[in-house]
């Protein structure tokens, strides 16, 4: 007992002395001199130039910026901000946090202890933060209208003169992804309009197959998917103005045209036949499941030998960009490798069709930069986000889309996913933010989602109570 | 350290030793906090050893604010074990100290305040603060103590009152927690009860009991997860991993999405809580079912009693103390449930309860009287609870 007393000591001693004669070893390397010089030209923000000229005045410091980009996003995120190291020799430390993102942010800013910047998706969240006074008003460094030129959706962060968010990553919606051989050996066509969808899943069905793979399964997030589904179908039947008035709750949810847009995703997820595993299995499967079946191949299960794409279970799935191949199921199952299906080859994107020829649509959401501490080198890298080298390296590594609208379009090319994603983006008529996170976070993060899975759960057949009840939580 | 008795001290340097020791060593604590609660001052330190060894430019960044911070988190550790240990010990002994020089009457006075104070100035921060503070949040009244401000939300008043109160959705939520009181308390306290009787004469008692009681040494959510595969549902044809939906499809059955059927839901989820509670409530109560004589039961056999005479008639009220405890410990454990209802359903099929939707609130709608307004009635509806506890400690002798 002693002994081992005395061993916990001098073992508690010699970690600390290590620790401490490590850190003076680690101290010494941050002090070296700069890197080699920079290859971005002048920007025009003072900050940014200053820290990237050759003598690197702000090397050593620090910037944390708390994200949710694990995995493939991280990497990307890592590219694209690894010229910023670089050039001013300042060091970016990702916090990333996983599904509780928000929550972890909430708490470090309500406990006074936030990091120095972050990544958030509701704008309406960001105004919020912005509002009780826990950011930094970009406009008080940055210019505004320049900004507002080449940002897309700026005006979602914007609050009277204030902006609080700087868009930097956009996530473009109302896609859906299908098995590229399974369509070519039964003759199918990628359908361009509203109406050749509702035919070719007609056509599915009487060959007698199963057209649509639904899974919208999120825990406390369950219904998100079926509100993008709603919102796109507001956009293709009324257009951008009615949009804005739905989202400011101008016209509510119990009007005509947003029931509606109710009654056309219901279409999707209602009519018989036409989900795998009827309305259940659009609450019950969890949103990284339901794709399976596609990839079941001859013998009729997934995960065995034959896998491919030639057999689907089901033949189409709605969901964004960021589901392959992460979210296939052999690499699902084999998380360091890499999937043997590729995007583009085996498995195909084609945007949601639009109903009328006049409304092409385009829903997105997207990643804007928040700031949380006002310092030289935070400045400079709000400053490098907001420029196209800030997301260059994302997107020539996977493709990323960046919310800088004059991006060369080369930069596109070579990626299937940012190529159609970029597509959409260009062909489209109109094009809107993503409503449920514009609107408060009681209702956009909360009644929507739940009523939408309540309305999921009764078939469809209470659009009436469900809309009515959104309005009601519509907060005062 | 323990005081001589003041009386019988002889001034001199060792009658002045003590007292100031002790005043010096609670400066040093005080001193020690204030160098932990400010975050420069650590770094400081660190710029000095690094000025020592030679390293002016590290010591720079250190007193800038930036740097390599690593030796000062190294120091403020240290600081801290120091405090955290000593520091206890020296507040303790020193206020001893002090009070016993200050004579009798009023060292009798003080002493018992030299001990519990500390505890309590810690339960008022950190336990009777937050309740008084949460309760003016629910009103839409903000108080902070540091920098001191009152600040009233403009318009809500009473209105996240009447939304928790008369909202009718709540009114299912707070109906789920009545049903999770009712039914997970009587399973858990019933089950655990029939169980420490049972295995009371089974041969390799503690084996079992231990099966029974491993569930315990799962988290919440651990269990959720398990569960959710036991519930996990699969389109009808294909191949159902779910263990319940195995068993009811090869009995013929379609598939049934247990966790998305209220008030199905509900219930299944119950019986998680139940699996993982019932270990809990057996270990207290075979506890208390040994501690009655074991000649009672005999004399009961030889009178004639069968086994549910002896049960209900001796059994159970010889135990009454402990069977009340161990209600009253699992029903307050119930009201509070959070980990189940989130993993599981995220609250949506009328499965929530107030601890979710406390929590979604607060941290998904950014709506802190709203969320207050639930804390509180959790408290509310634990507090006869916790009466009733305190009642039947009394009863038990604790006073």
């Amino acid at each position: 007992m002693h002994r081992t007393r005395k061993t916990a000591v001098i073992g508690a001693a010699l970690a600390t002395t290590a620790i401490t004669l490590s850190s003076f070893g680690v101290a010494a390397q941050d002090a070296s001199p700069a890197a080699s010089a920079d290859a971005m030209a002048s920007t025009g923000y003072a900050e940014l130039d200053q820290a990237m000229s050759a003598d690197q005045p702000l090397a050593g410091t620090q910037v944390s910026i708390q994200t949710q980009w694990r995995g493939a996003e991280g990497e990307g995120f890592a590219a694209a901000f690894a010229p910023f190291v670089q050039a001013t020799g300042i060091n970016v430390v990702p916090d990333i946090i996983g599904t509780s993102h928000e929550t972890t942010l909430r708490a470090r800013v309500q406990g006074g202890a936030p990091p120095d910047m972050a990544m958030l998706a509701q704008p309406s969240a960001i105004v919020q933060y912005g509002q009780e006074g826990s950011l930094v008003d970009i406009a008080s460094f940055m210019d505004v209208d320049a900004l507002a030129a080449n940002h897309a959706n700026i005006g979602a962060y914007e609050d009277g003169d204030s902006l609080w968010g700087l868009p930097y990553k956009v996530d473009v919606k109302s896609v859906v992804w299908y098995p590229i051989p399974a369509f070519e050996a039964a003759g199918y066509e990628i359908p361009q309009t509203w109406d050749e969808l509702i035919a070719l899943s007609d056509q599915i069905v009487a060959d007698g197959g199963t057209p649509w793979c639904v899974g919208i399964g999120a825990g406390t997030a369950t219904g998100w998917q079926t509100t993008d589904l709603v919102e796109g179908a507001l956009l293709r039947l009324s257009g951008g103005d009615v949009y804005d008035q739905w989202v400011s709750h101008e016209l509510p949810f119990n009007s005509p045209e947003v029931k509606a847009a109710w009654d056309l995703a219901g279409e999707i997820y209602f009519t018989p036949g036409y989900v795998l595993g009827g309305n259940t299995a659009i609450t019950a499967l969890d949103q990284t499941t339901p794709m399976d079946p596609m990839f079941q191949g001859p013998d009729g299960v997934v995960g065995t030998e034959d896998d491919d794409l030639t057999n689907p279970g089901c033949w189409m799935h709605t969901i964004p960009f960021w589901y392959g191949p992460d979210f296939f199921p052999d690499q699902r199952a084999n998380p360091g490798t890499v999937s043997k299906f590729i995007v583009g080859e085996d498995v195909g994107i084609f945007p949601l069709p639009p109903v009328t020829p006049d409304l092409v649509p385009a829903l997105s959401s997207g990643d804007a930069a928040i700031v949380f501490n006002d310092r030289p080198e935070v400045r400079a890298f709000t400053e490098y986000l907001s420029t196209q080298e800030g997301i260059e390296g994302w997107t020539k590594l996977s493709g990323a889309v960046s919310a800088i609208t004059d991006v060369p379009a080369e930069w596109y090319q070579g990626n299937y996913e940012s190529e159609v994603a970029s597509d959409i983006l260009a062909n489209a008529t109109v094009s809107r933010f993503d409503a449920s996170d514009l609107m408060p976070p009681t209702v956009g993060q909360g009644s929507f989602w739940t009523e939408a899975v309540d309305w999921i759960a009764a078939n469809g057949e209470n659009t009436d109570e469900v809309l009515q009840a959104i309005d009601d939580s519509w907060p005062q | 350290m323990t005081g001589l008795a003041p009386d019988k001290e002889p001034f001199g340097w060792r009658g002045l030793l003590l007292p100031l020791g002790a005043v010096a060593g609670l400066a040093g604590v005080v001193l020690a906090l204030v160098f932990l609660a400010d975050s420069q001052a650590s770094a400081n330190v660190a710029a000095w050893f690094y000025d020592l060894i030679g390293n002016p430019e590290e010591a720079a960044l250190l007193r800038a604010g930036t740097g390599n911070r690593l030796l000062a988190k190294v120091i403020i550790m240290v600081v801290a074990l120091a405090v955290g240990v000593g520091g206890i010990w020296m507040i303790y002994t020193g206020f001893n100290v002090l009070v016993e020089r200050l004579g009798d009457p009023w060292t009798r006075r003080l002493v018992p305040w030299v001990f519990v104070g500390p505890c309590l100035l810690l339960l008022t921060v950190f336990l009777v603060w937050p309740a008084i503070s949460t309760v003016l949040l629910s009103f839409g009244v903000e108080v902070r103590l540091i920098p001191p401000s009152v600040e009233v939300v403009s318009g809500a008043g009473l209105s996240d009152w009447e939304w928790g109160l008369f909202n009718s959705q709540n009114h299912q939520i707070y109906w789920n927690n009545v049903i999770w009181l009712v039914v997970g308390t009587a399973g858990s306290v019933g089950l655990g009860l029939v169980i420490a009787w049972l295995f009371d004469r089974v041969r390799r008692e503690s084996l079992a009991k231990t099966f029974v009681f491993l569930p315990m040494a799962i988290s919440l959510v651990g269990a959720s997860v398990i569960w959710r595969f036991v519930y996990a549902w699969r389109p009808g044809g294909s191949s159902q991993y779910g263990l319940l939906n195995g068993i009811w499809t090869s009995l013929g059955g379609e598939p049934v999405a247990w966790i998305q059927t209220p008030p199905l839901n509900t219930y299944l989820m119950i019986v998680i809580l139940i699996w993982l509670q019932t270990g809990f409530a057996m270990v207290v109560l075979s506890a208390a079912i040994k501690g009655v004589p074991v000649e009672i039961t005999e004399a009961a056999s030889l009178d004639g009693a069968s086994e549910r005479q002896k049960f209900f008639s001796i059994i159970v009220p010889m135990i009454r103390g402990s069977l009340i405890t161990v209600t009253i410990t699992v029903a307050i454990f119930v009201l509070k449930i959070f980990d189940i209802v989130y993993v599981t359903t995220g609250g949506n099929f009328d499965s929530d309860v107030v601890a979710n939707q406390m929590y979604l609130q607060m941290f998904q709608f950014l709506n802190n009287g709203r969320g207050s307004v639930l804390a509180v009635v959790l408290f509310v509806a634990v507090l006869p609870l916790m009466i009733l506890n305190v009642r039947q400690m009394r009863r038990q002798g604790i006073r």
